[in-house]
C-alpha cells in the first residue's frame, strides 16, 4: 500500500499512466478533506449499487400485481416500505427505478455536455458569424422554460423513455454551451494555444486537443450539479404521464400514481419522493465538492 | 535614531506539503535612511516587507523576538493599532499600479478619499492637497490627472500617483516593494529620482525591495542581500563592487553588459554549502 | 542572401473602435544565422512585428519574406517548420494539463513525424533538463525550466529561424543568464537564425549583431553592435534609451 501511493506522489513520473493517475490520486486527497462531498460521492455509489445488484436486493418482483396486498403500510412483514395500490412492494420498485434513474442520468450526463461543449468551443474559438449564428441558438433553447420545452419535444415524438431523455437532453444543452464558450473566449488568446497553432495544429485539434480540456473542469462540475435536476425533471415527465409508460417502475411515475392516495396512504408517493431527495442530494453534494477540486481558479493554492 | 528594528523575524506557511518557511530568521534595522532588499523571486524579500506591515494572510505566520516600530512594539500592537500605523506612518508601494488602483474610481477621488473621511478635510483642501502631492511626483497637469482613470494613464503615470497617494499622510517609514520593475528603463529612471528626492527632503526612512542589485546599490545606502528567506550578506551599497559572498557576485557577474565580451554569462553555482 | 526581409510593414487593428496603428512602415533584414535585435519599450511595436511575421497579427500594407519567398496566408505547415516562435511568460505559453511529453510530442504529432519517444527525450536532454521530467507538468517546473520547455517544443519541428519574444523578462537575473547561454549554444550547434524581441539593451547587446530601436510602432535607428558599445547613435532616442540602461549597468 505504502509502495502504491510512493508510486503515485512520484514527483518525476516515468509513464503518461503515472502521471495521469498521480494527478488523480491528488484531487482525491483533495476531496477526500471535504466531508460533505464525501457523503455526496457515498449516495452515488449507493445508487450504482444499487442499479447493479437490484435482483438481490429487492424482496419482490416489481410488477407483479397482487390485489390482495393493496396500499399495505410501511413496516408490514415482507413489505417494509409499503405496497402501493396494486399491491406491489414499493421497495423493490424503488431498487428497480434505480435503474431507469441512471439510465436516464447516464444518457444525460453524456450526451448534453458533449452537445453543449462542442458548440460552446466552436462558437467560442471561431467568434464572428460562427459564434453569432451558434449562440442564438442556444438564446433560443434558453429561451424556454425547460419542462415546457421538454413536453413540447414528447408531445412531438410521443412518450417513452427514450424520447424522455432525447427531451431532456435537446434542453439540457445551452448552459453548458454557455458556459464552454466563456472558457473558450479566455483560453484561445492564450499563448499555449497560439503556440500550437504557429505549430500548423488545424482547428479541429486544437478545439478537441487543447480547448476543451480547459473547459471540461467547469462543464463536469456543472453536469453534477444539473443532475439532480434531470432527475426532476424526468420524474415529472414521468408524473405527467409522457416519459416512462406504467407499469414500469419510475420514482416519477409512482409519485403520480400514488397522488391519489396522499392523504390516506401518504407513503405511496412518498418513498420514491424520498429516493429522488437523496439522490438529488447526493449529486449536488458531489457537484460542491468536485468544483473545488477541479476548478483551475482554486487548485492553484 | 532607530526607526525600526527587527529581530529573528520568521514567516511560516503551513500548506498540506507541510511547513514552508519563507523568511528564516531576518534581523536589521534602519534609520532615517535608505536600505535596499535584493533577492531573487522566493528569497523572501516580499514577505519580509510585508512583515513590517503585518500583511500576511494565514495560512502564513509571522514570529520575531522583537520587531519595533518607532517605540511601538508590532508583535504586540491590536489589529486596530496596525490599522492605524498603515498607510499613516508606514506607507507600501507595490509593484504594479494597475492592481493597486481602483479601476472604477476616478485618480482624484481614490486620492482625496483619505484625507476627507480620516482627517475630516474639506473637498476643497483635500482637493488642492492631492494636486499639491501630484506635482511633487512632477506630474504635468495634475487637474486633467485628476479626472482621470486608472486605466487611461501609462504604466508610469500610475506609478507615480500610487507614490504620491501614499506620501501624501507625510509617513516616517516608506517601503516600496520593486516599484520601478513593470516600468519601461527610461521611466525607470524618472520615478526613481522623483521617489529619492522626496524620501531626501522629508527625512524618510525607506525599505526599497527590488531583484535589481545594480539598481539597489545605486539608489540604496545599505543594501540586505537575502537567498531563501536568509540574510546572506549586509554591506554598504558604495562596497557593493567588492562583495565577498558568493550569491552577491553571482548576482552581480550573471548580467550581461552592453559591450561586454560574448563568453557564457556566469550562473550560480546553487550546490554550494551556503545555499541550503 | 536574407531569411528574414521585412518591407514597410504595417499592422493596423480595430480595438475598443478606434484603430490601433502597432506598426508603421517598418523594414529590416536578417541574414542566414545571423541574430537581430528589436529594441524599444512597451507599445512600440516590437513584439507585433514577431506575430504579423507568424499570422498571429494582422498585415494591414508591406510585404514579409522569409528565405526570399513572401509568407503564404494563411502560414501552412511548411512555415511552421521554418519559423518557431518562444513567448515571454513561461507560465502561459504550456498548456496546464498537459504533460511536458504531451507538449513536446504535438508538433510531431501534427506533422507526422514518428520516433516521437526518442525525439522527446533528446529534446529535455539538449535544453538540460532531466529525461524524468519528461512525464511532470507545467506547474510542477520553475520559471526557468518552464522556458526550457518552451525552446526545446520551438526545436522540436528543427526550424531554421526562432523568434524570440522576451525570452528572459519573466525570469530572475541568474535565470536568465542560464537561458541566454543555452540559446546562444543552440545557436550555435544549430546554425539557428534569431529574431530576437527584448526591452532591455544589455540583453540585445548580449544577443545580437546588429540591433532596431523602435518606438511608437516606427523603427528610430538601426545599429551594429560596434555603434552600441560605442555609443555611436545618431538619434535621441535611441541615445535616451541607451543612457538609462548604461546607467543601470554602471553600478555606483
Amino acid at each position: 500500500m505504502a509502495t502504491m501511493t510512493e508510486w503515485l506522489r512520484d514527483p518525476s513520473p516515468s509513464s503518461r499512466l503515472q502521471a495521469r493517475l498521480g494527478q488523480s490520486y491528488l484531487a482525491w486527497l483533495r476531496m477526500r478533506r471535504n466531508p460533505l462531498a464525501m457523503v455526496g460521492l457515498f449516495i452515488i455509489l449507493l445508487l450504482l449499487a444499487m442499479a447493479a445488484f437490484a435482483p438481490w436486493l429487492a424482496t419482490h418482483d416489481p410488477l407483479t400485481q397482487n390485489l390482495g396486498q393493496r396500499l399495505l403500510p410501511p413496516g408490514t412483514p415482507g413489505h417494509w416500505l409499503g405496497t402501493d395500490d396494486f399491491g406491489r412492494d414499493i421497495w423493490s420498485r424503488i431498487v428497480y427505478g434505480s435503474r431507469i434513474t441512471l439510465y436516464i442520468v447516464t444518457l444525460v450526463a453524456v450526451t448534453a455536455p458533449l452537445l453543449g461543449l462542442m458548440i460552446g468551443t466552436v462558437a467560442g474559438y471561431f467568434g464572428g458569424w460562427v459564434d453569432q449564428v451558434l449562440m442564438r441558438i442556444t438564446d433560443i433553447f434558453l429561451a424556454f422554460p425547460r419542462l415546457i420545452l421538454a413536453l413540447a419535444l414528447v408531445a412531438v415524438l410521443g412518450p417513452g423513455i427514450e424520447n424522455a431523455v432525447l427531451a431532456i437532453a435537446l434542453t439540457a444543452w445551452p448552459p453548458y454551451a454557455r458556459v464552454a464558450r466563456a472558457e473558450t473566449l479566455t483560453v484561445r488568446t492564450s499563448d499555449y494555444i497560439a503556440a500550437v497553432r504557429l505549430q500548423g495544429a488545424g482547428s479541429g485539434r486544437i478545439i478537441w486537443g487543447h480547448v476543451m480540456p480547459m473547459c471540461l473542469p467547469s462543464v463536469i462540475i456543472r453536469v453534477t450539479l444539473d443532475m439532480a435536476g434531470v432527475i426532476l425533471i424526468a420524474a415529472g415527465l414521468g408524473f405527467l404521464g409522457l416519459g416512462v409508460q406504467p407499469p414500469t417502475p419510475e420514482w416519477g411515475l409512482m409519485i403520480s400514481s400514488g397522488r391519489k392516495f396522499l392523504f390516506e396512504q401518504w407513503w405511496v408517493a412518498t418513498m420514491p419522493g424520498l429516493a429522488i431527495f437523496i439522490v438529488s442530494l447526493g449529486f449536488n453534494l458531489l457537484g460542491d465538492g468536485l468544483r473545488d477540486v477541479l476548478d483551475p481558479r482554486s487548485s492553484g493554492k | 535614531m532607530t526607526l525600526l528594528s527587527v529581530k529573528n523575524l520568521r514567516v511560516t506557511f503551513d500548506t498540506e506539503a507541510g511547513k514552508v518557511e519563507a523568511v528564516r530568521g531576518v534581523s536589521f534595522s534602519l534609520g532615517r535612511e535608505r536600505l535596499g532588499i535584493v533577492g531573487e523571486s522566493g528569497s523572501g524579500k516580499t514577505m519580509t516587507g510585508r512583515s513590517v506591515l503585518r500583511l500576511i494572510r494565514p495560512p502564513g505566520r509571522i514570529e520575531a523576538e522583537e520587531m519595533r516600530f518607532d517605540g511601538i512594539d508590532l508583535m504586540a500592537a491590536s489589529e486596530r493599532q496596525m490599522r492605524a500605523l498603515r498607510g499613516q506612518r508606514i506607507a507600501m508601494v507595490m509593484q504594479d499600479p494597475k492592481y493597486s488602483l481602483n479601476p472604477v474610481m476616478k485618480i482624484g477621488a481614490q486620492l482625496t478619499e483619505g484625507l476627507r473621511l480620516r482627517d475630516g478635510m474639506s473637498a476643497k483642501a483635500a482637493r488642492l492637497k492631492a494636486i499639491e502631492a501630484l506635482e511633487a511626483v512632477q506630474i504635468r497637469g495634475p487637474e486633467r490627472v485628476m479626472e482621470a482613470y486608472p486605466h487611461e494613464l501609462s504604466g508610469g503615470m500610475g506609478q507615480r500617483v500610487m507614490i504620491a497617494m501614499m506620501l501624501i499622510p507625510n509617513p516616517d517609514l516608506l517601503i516600496a516593494d520593486e516599484p520601478t520593475s513593470a516600468l519601461d528603463v527610461t521611466v525607470q529612471a524618472e520615478v526613481l529620482s522623483i521617489l529619492d528626492g522626496l524620501v531626501r527632503d522629508r527625512g524618510m526612512g525607506l525599505i526599497f525591495i527590488s531583484h535589481d542589485l545594480r539598481l539597489v546599490g545605486r539608489f540604496c545606502d545599505r543594501v540586505l542581500v537575502m537567498y531563501k528567506g536568509r540574510v546572506v550578506e549586509e554591506l554598504e551599497a558604495k562596497n557593493l563592487m567588492n562583495a565577498t559572498h558568493p550569491y552577491t557576485q553571482g548576482l552581480l557577474n550573471c548580467l550581461p553588459r552592453i559591450g561586454g565580451n560574448r563568453s557564457p554569462l556566469p550562473g550560480l553555482d546553487r550546490a554550494a554549502e551556503w545555499a541550503e | 542572401m536574407s531569411m528574414i526581409e521585412i518591407e514597410n510593414l504595417s499592422v493596423h487593428y480595430p480595438a475598443k473602435g478606434q484603430l490601433v496603428r502597432a506598426v508603421e512602415g517598418v523594414s529590416l533584414r536578417v541574414g542566414e544565422k545571423d541574430s537581430f535585435g528589436l529594441v524599444g519599450e512597451s507599445g512600440s511595436g516590437k513584439s507585433t512585428i514577431l506575430r504579423a511575421i507568424c499570422g498571429l497579427a494582422p498585415v494591414s500594407a508591406g510585404t514579409i519574406r522569409i528565405g526570399g519567398e513572401p509568407v503564404p496566408t494563411p502560414r501552412g505547415r511548411a512555415f511552421s517548420r521554418r519559423v518557431q516562435m518562444v513567448f515571454q511568460d513561461p507560465y502561459a505559453s504550456l498548456h496546464p494539463r498537459h504533460t511536458l511529453d504531451r507538449t513536446l510530442s504535438e508538433p510531431l504529432a501534427i506533422h507526422g513525424i514518428g520516433g516521437s519517444d526518442a525525439r522527446v527525450v533528446r529534446a529535455l536532454e539538449d535544453v538540460g533538463l532531466p529525461a524524468a521530467f519528461r512525464f511532470r507538468y507545467p506547474h510542477q517546473l520553475s520559471g526557468g525550466q518552464r522556458q526550457r520547455v518552451a525552446i526545446a517544443r520551438a526545436l522540436m519541428l528543427e526550424p531554421e529561424i526562432l523568434l524570440l519574444d522576451e525570452p528572459t523578462s519573466a525570469l530572475d537575473a541568474s535565470v536568465q543568464a542560464e537561458t541566454l547561454n543555452l540559446l546562444n549554444r543552440l545557436r550555435a550547434e544549430r546554425g539557428l537564425t534569431f529574431l530576437m524581441v527584448s526591452h532591455d539593451l544589455a540583453v540585445i547587446d548580449h544577443m545580437c549583431d546588429r540591433v532596431l530601436v523602435m518606438q511608437h510602432g516606427r523603427a528610430v535607428e538601426e545599429l551594429t553592435r560596434e555603434a552600441l558599445a560605442g555609443a555611436q547613435m545618431k538619434t535621441d532616442y535611441a541615445r535616451t534609451l541607451f543612457e538609462a540602461s548604461a546607467d543601470r549597468m554602471l553600478g555606483s
